[in-house]
């Protein structure tokens, strides 16, 4: 859970005064200093906290902010705002940026009025991503400024100043960070609040903002000079600066938390660099680079993911005859994948400086130990969902049936023992591959979908399903929230971002105008309804739907906890006949073994009851605990 | 100066809770702290690890052997962070032991102590602590993170005194929560220092 604690400290006009805040804390506070009047975004980890500190604080702070439906609409409500002269903030996690790359392309092209900053977190090594894409390529494709900090002051600082540049060339600015600087957490000197107006007005002009093609070929054009221009503002950036340690006889040419893994390796072991610290990454600052390799005969390019800076860099040193030795991944001294370590860096470092690392590791076989994957918590309404599904698709004798899965807390399904996701890409992808398998296959296909992905972008693919005739049993694993990214509000929801009462877009509703005729409703916990419908759908021809209603365990959890009508379920070993179902098949984490009887743990249980259900412990051995 | 603290345990446990509870001790110290706080699906009740660093330090990662002190809020998750420890680190172990699914799943029991602290070469001490029974003592199982940062204050080796961590759970907790919160906290620094190292016995 995020500390939320303090977070009207956010809010402080006390220039100078300094909080230990997450970085994503100080995003959400440098919007704030920067005046933002809109801000916008779907949750996506590494960047949700921004958008649950900004939710909280939207009124107090006289902000709009919006959990839009997806990152692509997140953006156009942020565009269409800074084209009304309101600053404008719009974020999200790296892969949301793949959703919303149609219109950044092309919002670059028309330009802003007020400041519009896209953020884009990125997350090498994937803590919580399918994927570890680089999106400072994105400025680049998009011909866009790019700006990366690599703590918390600087992703406040950075942030505001972010802003000036867009209002500079009435351009969108990329703001990058990356798992280790959104999740970091450090002292912030907070600065003054700018004051904004608050309501916008559009005025209308059709030939900068419609982008047909006889308005885009002169924009591409005037796109081009603003980047031209922002080099001189690149060259002179406080955000771009040299650092010098001991004789600094290396160069080292950084950016973002590539940064911070270097310098630490620096001083552990007292090397001898200059450093050139990038925070403006597009355009780069062409002659500072070259100055910086003509004075250095080595040149080390260090930074995570790919070779952004050192393919650019490696092209300044050709165009200005520079015969500077660089070094970096595109020779192998680096890896382009994952994010770097103190240990990898100084490994890279000595084989190009040449010094000893010492390596003081405690020996131990950390593989032998068992591991400990994230898992559903106790009491989750999807492990229900999957334990029915399971037993219905055995008991329908159906063989080989194959899961489509999607993102959300439910992708833990691929694990034993419920095995029930065999593909996974993005997000809403569930019912598009769902319906190619029905295509390509006699196989039974059977897709899962969360309540916000189903918003997000399930849809399209439902209707491209039942248009296409495709046989597709859809399970919308309802948990009236956005869970993995923390409980951020969706359209199915009577609550919106500012917290407002808001209208609850009908799940059931939208199936059956698409035409779905199968279209059933269940609770999870009932075990024995849900394994019903799901045997009904699998006799069905065609899309159907099963909506498998339930509240996220936590949200349930906090609900029980303030009406104090908290209960657990324990074991009895009268009645236990160590048949293991509940171990082997159910698997709540609360349930183990402990000197050959099974037990659960009081102190996770959540008492959701499912696995004193028939269907789980046949024995009736799992009791409630009555309390006196 | 450089302090460098792993925190390890299971999503759940109040691992991140602890890590702003020291890190809000060194800063009413004035010193200069970075902690690295993973959000998400490594959370969900799989194994956590956070990483709290005071003094001239840029990163949040702590490198290999460089922890100076190991906090394991459970047994399983201290042999893990372990891994990354030196002869030099010293190790703190609570004795709640939580059982992954992978091993309930195979009808497997918890590993004993001796099997997971034997893993390790001998160079390393373990001290254990039985931070749940001392928490319920002081009057909530919640107080667990409080009994473990106790037993690490007791160790001797963190750059700040008692007092500031007494001023940390103040700023958290006030009423009979920050009572139970002081106990604690005094709980497990005796508890640590009478309890014997885990890996000698
Ligand atoms: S957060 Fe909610 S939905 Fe996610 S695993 Fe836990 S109980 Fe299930
Ligand atoms: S009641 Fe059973 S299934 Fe539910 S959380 Fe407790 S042990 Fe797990």
């Amino acid at each position: 859970m995020i500390e939320m604690s303090g977070l009207n400290d956010l809010l402080t006009n006390e220039p100078g005064k300094k909080l230990f805040l997450l970085g994503n804390e100080a995003i959400a506070r440098g919007a704030i200093e920067a005046g933002v009047r809109v801000a916008t975004t779907y949750p996506g980890t590494p960047s949700s906290e921004v958008g649950n500190v900004l939710s909280e604080l939207a009124k107090k702070a006289g902000l709009y902010f919006q959990f839009s439906v997806n990152e692509k609409v997140a953006i156009e409500v942020a565009y269409s705002s800074a084209i009304s002269g309101l600053r404008s903030f719009v974020f999200m996690k790296h892969v949301g940026l793949n959703v919303a790359a149609d219109p950044l392309m092309s919002i670059a092209y028309t330009g802003v009025r007020a400041g519009l900053v896209v953020m884009s977190a990125d997350d090498p090594s994937m803590f919580s991503s399918q994927n570890e894409q680089d999106n400072r390529n994105y400025s680049e494709i998009a011909h866009i400024p790019l700006i990366e900090p690599s703590n918390s002051q600087e992703a406040k600082d950075f942030l505001r100043y972010a802003f000036e540049i867009s209002e500079m060339e009435h351009i969108p600015v990329l703001f990058r960070t990356t798992t280790r600087v959104s999740h970091q957490r450090g002292m912030v000197e907070l600065g003054d609040i700018e004051k904004k107006d608050a309501v916008g007005f559009f005025k209308s002009d059709p030939a900068n903002f419609v982008a047909l093609p006889v308005n885009s070929m002169g924009l591409k054009e005037k796109l081009v000079k603003k980047m031209e221009r922002l080099k001189t503002v690149s060259e002179g950036s406080k955000l771009n600066r040299i650092e010098t340690y001991g004789s600094g006889k290396y160069g080292i040419i950084t950016s973002g938390e590539a940064y911070n893994v270097m310098m630490d390796t620096v001083s552990k072991y007292g090397l001898d660099v200059s450093v050139l610290k990038l925070g403006f990454t597009n355009p780069l600052p062409e002659e500072m680079i070259s100055k910086f390799l003509r004075e250095h005969g080595n040149v080390i390019v260090v930074e995570e993911l790919d070779p952004f800076l050192e393919t650019r860099v490696r092209m300044i040193a050709q165009m200005h005859s520079i015969g500077t030795k660089i070094f970096g991944k595109l020779d192998g001294y680096f890896t382009f994948s994952h994010e770097y370590n103190p240990d990898t860096v100084a490994g890279s470092l000595s084989r190009i400086m040449g010094f000893d690392t010492r390596q003081v590791s405690v020996e131990i076989d950390a593989t032998a130990l068992p591991p400990r994957p994230p898992v559903l918590c106790p009491g989750c309404p999807h492990r229900a969902t999957y334990y029915a599904v399971k037993r219905a698709v055995k008991m329908s004798n159906i063989k080989n049936p194959v899961y489509s899965s999607d993102i959300g807390c439910y992708s833990l399904g691929v694990y034993d023992p419920y095995n029930e996701a065999d593909v996974m890409i993005e997000m809403g992808s569930s019912i598009g591959v769902g319906g190619g398998f029905s295509n390509a296959t006699d196989q039974k296909v059977i897709s899962f979908i969360g309540d916000s992905t189903f918003f997000h972008s399930g849809i399209p693919g439902i209707i491209n399903a039942v248009h296409n005739a495709s046989n597709v049993i859809l399970i919308v694993m309802d948990n009236r929230t956005t869970a993995m990214t923390g409980q951020q509000s969706n359209p199915g929801m009577n609550v919106n971002g500012m917290g407002d009462p808001a209208p609850e877009v009908s799940i059931e509703a939208i199936v059956r105008a698409i035409g779905v005729q199968y279209v059933k409703t269940v609770d999870p916990y009932d075990l024995k309804s849900t394994l019903l419908a799901v045997s009904g759908a699998l006799r069905e021809n065609g899309v159907s739907v099963i909506v498998a209603r339930r509240e996220c365990a936590m949200i349930r959890d906090d609900r029980m906890r303030s009406k104090k009508e908290w209960k657990t379920f324990q074991v009895n070993p009268e009645k236990c006949k160590l048949c293991m179902n509940c171990v082997e098949k159910f698997s709540c984490p609360a349930i183990f073994i402990e000197g050959g009887k099974i037990e659960i743990d009081q102190n996770i249980c959540d008492g959701c009851g499912v696995c004193a259900e028939p269907y789980v412990c046949p024995f009736k051995a799992i009791e409630e605990v009555q309390t006196a | 100066m450089r302090t460098n603290i792993i925190i390890a345990g299971v999503g759940g446990q109040g691992v991140v809770t602890a890590g702003l509870l020291l890190s809000e001790a060194a800063t009413i110290r004035g010193m200069h702290v970075v902690m690295s706080e993973i959000h998400g699906l490594a959370q969900r009740g799989g194994s956590v690890s956070v990483d709290v660093r005071i003094g001239e330090v840029y990163g949040s990662i702590i490198g290999n052997g460089d922890a100076d002190l190991i906090i394991g809020f459970e047994p399983i998750e201290t042999m893990r962070a372990i891994a990354r420890a030196s002869n030099k680190t010293r190790v703190i172990m609570n004795s709640e032991k939580i059982t992954p699914v992978s091993l309930s799943m195979h009808d497997k029991e918890y590993p004993n102590n001796a099997i997971l602290t034997g893993m390790a070469d001998k160079s390393i001490e373990i001290r254990e602590i039985n931070a749940v029974a001392l928490a319920k003592k002081a009057g909530s199982y919640k107080s667990v993170n409080t009994v473990i940062i106790g037993a690490a204050i007791g160790l001797g080796i963190l750059p700040f005194e008692r007092e500031d961590m007494l001023s940390a759970l103040k700023n958290r907790f006030s009423g009979k929560l920050y009572d139970i919160n002081r106990d604690a906290l005094e709980y497990g620094m005796e508890g640590i220092l009478a309890n014997q190292s885990a890996s000698s016995s």
